[in-house]
């Protein structure tokens, strides 16, 4: 058996060592954020973060994974809540979710849990990324670009600005949007 | 309190009213909760339960509570037979669109369910949203609130046109009252008048003509409503149509055939010491895979596959790199007979003083959403469940149904959200459902059917290649004197599922020329709205053929077809529009002012004098006087197109640069102006606009399906390349609305389709020398700049 830290949790799993963690992560463990999309590493939908760094779930296998912390979209709030030491609230987003609720982002959102797991990624490394620094990052820092069908990329980039905006705290530039 | 049906009940009937021609009907109040109950179609002929003798849903359209129901809080809820691919109008336009007609505040409308045959009454497919289907809720708001003002009317004894409702509460004199309570302890019936087959391709329509509120009036729609499933999908807890988990679910993996008229000769050994969990199925030249083990069933498939054997085909007439020549040489196109614009007119033959003549090309394309296919299918207590992501849940139905032998009703389909499609990519279905269904009846549990991406790239459908010849004859003076459009290529809409197919099962019948169904002929319409009011002598013909391979498949599979954004018009207004602007340099005019010389519409004038001012346009002739076809500096062009769809105008203006000594093409920026009428959600456009040009842009420079004699060759992501974020151009949408328009704006695709022309004119002002085919890939590119 070999043991995973999702989200913060260990988690026991039964599926052989060189099983992918996409799999893994869907089948055995519920953890259904991160998406197939080509299984390739080609588009990014499938990408998690392990110890802050992006990696494509689809082609990974567990065994490389052993004692690493492998955060997805789910486990994104709490992650953010243990940066900031903040109070544990159950509706609480990770601003890049918040970003990009704000934005608008998500035209389908297949390819957005991919594209979040990157924003946080770069934000992490880089609190107040540039245009160049957000192509870079979503186009040849990976193993491929992270693609979007709907081509959402321009509300990406707004959404990245944004979320850089909320981690700092600035003022946010206030919109006229209504809840939906 | 809900309006909700309440068939069984005895009831007295005690008073009647006719509103609008739905009737409204009064009943002895027999306890319970109290409703506002519906009981009968006005014509029982035209509602689908009554002409099939079965309940196909378990909903009634003829009964308001189908369509919305008022909850005691006053709250409501709506339903609808369409489905969300992202655009989101569903969840925010389709609420404020009936918020706005009960005049209830939009937040009140809390549910929306979609999509489901069972729950949902209307069907059609998911098109037209804002401009057809939309009506159906619409019209049942307008009924249930012309209904209740009757009743508050009696009920406070004051005349009908003395009362308002605001925020939900209806005000008569010092009288107020809100729906819920009004309605509360009463027993009330409502039939609402519709027609149409459920399963159709259009579905149900809500009929007559209750008073609509007048757009004066209008204070929700025009709001940049957020849309409300966001968060949850950000937040991952929505269930997608990949996330669905049956007890006992088998995995499946398809195996489809070598090439597109193949059959299956001898599905390849299982090695069950590997695979101890795994197991194969076949249904005629339907092969599949299937395990308990999601992981195991692709690798057993491809184990499997790697030794299966499969007839040779070589069908296909031709091969991508030869498709434009194939279809310029088609020694007849007489397959059916063509089709003329309802445009055409005067005599195109009239001697002009210039004229410009060329053929343009656009190829096919993959839809290519970024989740593959993938849907679940079970049998449960004797009917056929499909878990999926359709956009026509009711067309789909009849699909299964007919492919299994069972009647409409024994099929339930439920949709889920999914990866966005722009259109069928596997005929009615959205993929892999038949395939689903065939395998969990065979097998007796449920089984997931999730195709891979090389079976999404080579097994869903295609949008149509078309080849153009676009013959423009000018005066004089430099206007437009003739203008001869040929638009010649396969048809659209081949809607049957790919795995009923392979398995020898039942469909609708293939794209022929008899078809009954006019969507599934093989004709060519003329789908692009002409929009140069002042040119007196025009021919605009479609000529149509055989999907390219079908009639050599011996499994009747060619390279099939299907719906895609702005189906077939884009494939004409793509050689229109870049043919324009060639033109206009023939005139020696600017091609913004040589498009307002010929146009007569207003609304498109003051769209086209926006664009100027919003894309900072320099007004000149193309090409630019900077113009270059050779060198390693980058060569800079603007360049423009426009376009009228479903009431939308749309203007468009790309600035790029190119570099002639390696082809390569960037979009530096582009501007969208439009006026689509009344914009019921400025915010949803906005981004709806953007997202679609972006992807025109991709389409633009890299998107072209690739196929030898056998098969389509594109597989993955590297095959089949889309745009980068890295290559995205600035984006400006202005929203320009005519204050004085009456219809609901719709036609945001017409961003996805612009881009290309208005890129294509770019290049031409930019090196002086045309493109004439997509995509702007470099060897195209070079290819045009040394002709
Ligand atoms: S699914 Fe992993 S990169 Fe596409
Ligand atoms: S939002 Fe649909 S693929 Fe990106």
């Amino acid at each position: 058996m070999i043991t995973l830290f999702i989200n913060g949790h260990a988690r026991q799993v039964k599926a052989a060592p060189d099983t992918p963690l996409l799999y893994v992560l869907r089948g055995e463990l519920n953890v259904m954020t991160p998406k197939f999309g080509c299984g390739l590493a080609q588009c990014g939908a499938c990408s998690v973060l392990v110890d802050g760094e992006e990696v494509r779930a689809c082609i990974y296998p567990i065994i490389a994974l052993e004692g690493k912390q492998i955060t997805t979209v789910d486990g994104l709030p709490a992650r953010w809540q243990q940066q900031r030491s903040l109070p544990n609230a159950p509706d609480r987003l990770h601003p890049v979710q918040q970003a990009w609720i704000d934005e608008q982002v998500p035209q389908c959102g297949i390819c957005q849990y991919g594209m979040m797991i990157k924003a946080t990624e770069l934000l992490e490394k880089n609190p107040s990324p540039s245009d160049e620094d957000i192509n870079h990052a979503m186009t040849v820092s990976g193993p491929s670009a992270h693609l979007c069908r709907c081509g959402s990329y321009a509300a990406i980039k707004d959404g990245i600005h944004r979320a850089a905006a909320i981690i700092k705290g600035a003022e946010l530039i206030t919109t006229n949007t209504v809840e939906g | 309190m809900n309006i909700e049906q309440n068939d069984n009940e005895e009831t007295q009937s005690v008073g009647e009213y006719l509103i609008y021609g739905a009737k409204l009907s009064r009943r002895a109040f027999l306890g319970g909760s109290g409703a506002l109950i519906a009981s009968l179609a006005l014509d029982p002929k035209l509602a689908f339960a009554a002409a099939n003798g079965s309940q196909p849903t378990s909903l009634d359209a003829a009964k308001p509570a189908s369509w919305i129901e008022i909850h005691a809080d006053n709250t409501a809820l709506i339903r609808t037979g369409k489905c969300d691919f992202g655009q989101s109008s569903i969840f925010t336009a389709y609420r404020q669109i009936v918020a706005e007609e009960l005049s209830m505040p939009v937040a009140n409308i809390t549910n929306v369910v979609w999509g489901d045959t069972d729950v949902t009454p209307d069907g059609g497919g998911t098109f037209g949203l804002l401009r057809t289907n939309v009506q159906n809720l619409r019209k049942v708001a307008a009924y249930i609130r012309e209904a209740v003002l009757t009743l508050a009317a009696e009920k406070f004894a004051v005349a009908k046109d003395s009362l308002k409702i605001k925020e939900g509460v209806i005000q008569a004199g010092n009288h107020t009252i809100s729906y819920g309570e009004l309605l509360a302890n009463q027993n009330w019936s409502l039939s609402i008048p519709v027609r149409g087959e459920l399963t159709s391709f259009m579905g149900i329509v809500v009929t007559g003509e209750p008073p609509m509120k007048p757009v004066s009036e209008y204070t929700i729609i025009g709001q940049p409503l957020k849309n409300p499933i966001v968060r949850p999908k950000v937040a991952g807890d929505n269930i997608w149509v990949g996330d669905v988990k049956l007890p006992g679910m088998l995995h499946a993996r398809v195996i489809h055939p070598e090439t597109l008229g193949s059959t299956l000769l001898k599905a390849g050994p299982l090695d069950k010491t590997l695979f101890a969990n795994s197991q194969i199925v076949t249904i005629n030249n339907l092969l599949a895979v299937v395990s308990s083990d999601e992981w195991e069933a692709v690798q057993a498939a491809r184990s499997v596959e790697a030794k299966t054997q499969w007839s040779d085909w070589q069908g296909i007439p031709t091969t991508s790199t030869g498709l434009q020549q194939f279809l310029h040489d088609k020694p007849s196109w007489d397959d059916v007979p063509d089709m003329q614009s309802r445009s055409s007119k005067g005599d195109i033959s009239l001697p002009v003083a210039k004229s410009h003549s060329a053929e343009y090309f656009m190829p096919y394309y993959k839809h290519a959403p970024i989740g593959p296919m993938v849907s679940v299918a079970e049998v449960k207590d004797g009917k056929v469940v499909v878990h999926t992501h359709s956009q026509n849940p009711q067309f789909l139905r009849m699909a299964i149904a007919k492919m299994l032998k069972q009647p409409e009703a024994d099929v339930i389909i439920k949709t889920y959200i999914g990866p966005g499609h722009f259109g069928r990519s596997n005929g009615g279905n959205a993929g892999s459902e038949d395939e689903a269904a065939l395998l969990a009846v065979k097998l007796g549990v449920p089984v997931r059917v999730q195709w891979m991406r090389h079976d999404d790239m080579q097994w869903s459908t295609n949008s149509s290649a078309m080849l153009s010849q676009i013959s423009i004859g000018l005066d004089e003076q430099g206007r437009i004197a003739t203008y001869q459009a040929v638009h010649s290529g396969p048809p659209m809409q081949d809607d049957r599922p790919i795995g009923a197919i392979l398995a020898g099962k039942d469909t609708i019948l293939p794209p022929t020329p008899d078809n009954p169904s006019f969507l599934h002929g093989l004709g060519i319409f003329i789908a692009d709205t002409w929009v140069y009011g002042s040119v007196e002598n025009i021919a605009e013909t479609g000529r149509g053929m055989y999907q390219l391979g079908q009639q050599e498949s011996p499994i009747n599979v060619g390279i099939r077809d299907h719906s895609m954004r702005t189906p077939i018009q884009f494939q004409q207004n793509f050689p229109r529009e870049t043919a324009m602007s060639e033109a206009a340099a023939l005139a020696g005019m600017d091609a913004i002012d040589f498009r307002l010389a010929h146009i007569t519409e207003p609304r498109f004038k003051a769209i086209l004098e926006r664009l100027k001012i919003e894309a900072d346009w320099d007004t000149r002739p193309s090409p630019s006087p900077q113009a270059r076809a050779n060198g390693s500096e980058p060569a800079l062009g603007r360049g423009v197109s426009i376009m009228l769809r479903d009431n939308g105008y749309w203007a468009c203006a790309a600035h790029i640069a190119i570099i002639p000594d390696t082809g390569e093409v960037k979009v530096e920026r582009i501007t969208l102006v439009s006026d689509t009428g009344i914009v019921v959600n400025p915010l949803q456009l906005k981004r709806q606009a953007e997202a679609g040009c972006i992807m025109g842009v991709s389409q633009a420079l890299h998107e072209e399906v690739s196929f030898d004699n056998s098969k389509l060759t594109c597989t993955d992501w590297q095959s089949y390349p889309i745009l980068k974020m890295a290559e995205v151009p600035k984006i400006k949408v202005v929203i320009a609305p005519d204050k004085t328009a009456t219809m609901y704006g719709q036609g945001s695709e017409s961003a996805n389709a612009l881009a290309s022309s208005a890129i294509a004119g770019a290049f031409y002002d930019a090196t002086g020398k045309a493109i004439r085919r997509l995509p702007l890939k470099p060897d195209y590119v070079k290819k045009a700049l040394s002709a």
